[in-house]
């Protein structure tokens, strides 16, 4: 989930120091076994969720993903071990979540691709380049709901000369058209000024 | 806007064993400059060789006096480069980060990338795309923002590689007024005609020489008669 534009309190706090509270929270929530508690918790990051204005728009789909993943959890966990420990771990990956939906809906993707960067920079003494990463890792995210959209034509275009079935039909046309996309991303980038010895140094 | 004058020296062009430019000799002034000519006949190549995306196997390109062979990333600041397909343009997933994205190679503040991608976005009616995920655009609006990307970035001159290939009526009517607006010069590759009415020149290319040269009706009545043999 990318965040939209959001101008609320918690948007206006450092990316870094709101992933690393996520973390610490993260690990303390572990170490607390009681659903009151746990239940309180819950509450304070719907709150906390609702207090930073994000688009709960955004948020319908994987809810109710979540909602249905961990109700799994919970009965599994429930027949398996006690009802009282099944919703003790079911509260808390709720609250993780809910904490995490507040942290990624109010960072811009920019603001955590610069922490990201901040993040791996000790990677630069193995000879990695955490700028080329970063870059990498914006372009897996730009590009893959873009190849979804080409193994679909392709799909279709197969399905159309009667070789739906036949998986070498669509893959050869899908590889070919993803490092055509790749050809014409990098030209596009050199256009756009990106400079890949500059990001190195 | 003073607008670098682009000059061509004796430009060849080779890749491996293929000549797809011969020894083309130009000097480009004007702000409406049209490229057409058949499938395969050059004109991408020659349009890549003005940000330096295509360096000439032999002869010089100059922009502003700058040779395009020893000063690519000047250049590429002054001549920005709007693709066919913009969607493998757009490189970030959110459409203001995107239009920010060139800025950010150039050095710009946070504060300076925030202000320009704001007044860009507005300039083009499109500040309501800004918090948008880039493969929800449309067509047409995947060309606004493409357009809006390299605008950020204030080049003198813009290359469009046919713009408007992709697009339904409305929007290159849209594009069409978007380009007559431009301060920059705009150079447009294309195989729509109509496009080019209103321009100064226009350019033929056939098989890798530039075929015709002059004004817009007599170059396309040129390219008809061509197309017609």
């Amino acid at each position: 989930m990318i965040a939209a534009q959001n101008t609320s309190y918690l948007a206006k706090l450092p990316a870094g120091l709101k992933f690393g509270a996520l973390l610490v929270l993260s690990i303390g929530l572990y170490l607390i076994g009681s659903w009151q508690i746990l239940l309180v918790l819950l509450i304070l990051s719907v709150l906390i969720l609702l207090s930073a204005r994000v688009n709960l728009r955004q948020l319908r789909m994987p809810l109710v993903t979540l909602l249905l993943i961990l109700g799994i959890v919970f009965v599994s966990l429930g027949i398996q071990t006690t009802w009282d420990s099944a919703l003790v771990s079911v509260l808390r990956l709720l609250t993780m979540c809910m904490f995490a939906y507040a942290v990624s809906l109010t960072t811009t993707f920019d603001a955590m691709l610069e922490l990201f960067q901040q993040v791996a920079s000790p990677l630069r003494h193995v000879g990695a380049n955490p700028a080329q990463i970063s870059l990498g890792l914006s372009l897996a995210i730009r590009f893959i709901p873009e190849l979804k959209r080409v193994y679909l034509e392709v799909r279709e275009a197969q399905h159309a000369r009667g070789l739906a079935n036949n998986p070498l039909a669509v893959a050869v046309p899908l590889v070919i058209r993803s490092l055509r996309i790749a050809e014409d991303t990098a030209e596009a980038l050199e256009a756009r000024g990106y400079d890949s010895a500059e990001h190195s140094k | 806007m003073e607008l670098p004058e682009i000059q061509l020296e004796q430009v060849t062009v080779s890749f491996e064993d293929r000549t797809v430019l011969t020894d083309i000799t130009l000097t480009l002034n004007e702000r409406r400059i049209g490229i057409i000519g058949a499938n395969g006949a050059g004109k991408s190549t020659l349009s890549r060789l003005l940000n330096a995306l295509v360096i000439p196997t032999s002869g010089t390109v100059r922009v502003g006096g700058l040779e395009t062979s020893k000063n690519a990333k000047q250049i590429r600041r002054d001549v920005g480069f709007v693709f066919q397909n913009p969607a493998n343009q757009i490189i970030m997933p959110l459409v203001a980060d995107d239009i920010a994205f060139g800025l950010k190679n150039i050095g710009l503040s946070k504060v300076e990338r925030k202000v320009r991608v704001t007044q860009t976005l507005e300039e083009l009616n499109i500040a309501h795309l800004a918090d948008r995920e880039s493969h929800t655009l449309s067509g047409g609006e995947q060309q606004m923002v493409a357009l809006a990307a390299v605008m950020a970035m204030q080049p003198r001159t813009i290359v469009f590689d046919e713009p408007t290939t992709m697009l339904d009526l409305r929007n290159r009517l849209r594009f069409q007024r978007e380009i007559a607006q431009l301060p920059q010069r705009a150079i447009v590759i294309t195989h729509d005609l109509e496009l080019l009415e209103d321009f100064d020149r226009v350019l033929v290319v056939t098989d890798g020489i530039v075929d015709f040269d002059g004004q817009p009706a007599d170059a396309i009545d040129h390219y008809r008669q061509w197309s017609h043999v």
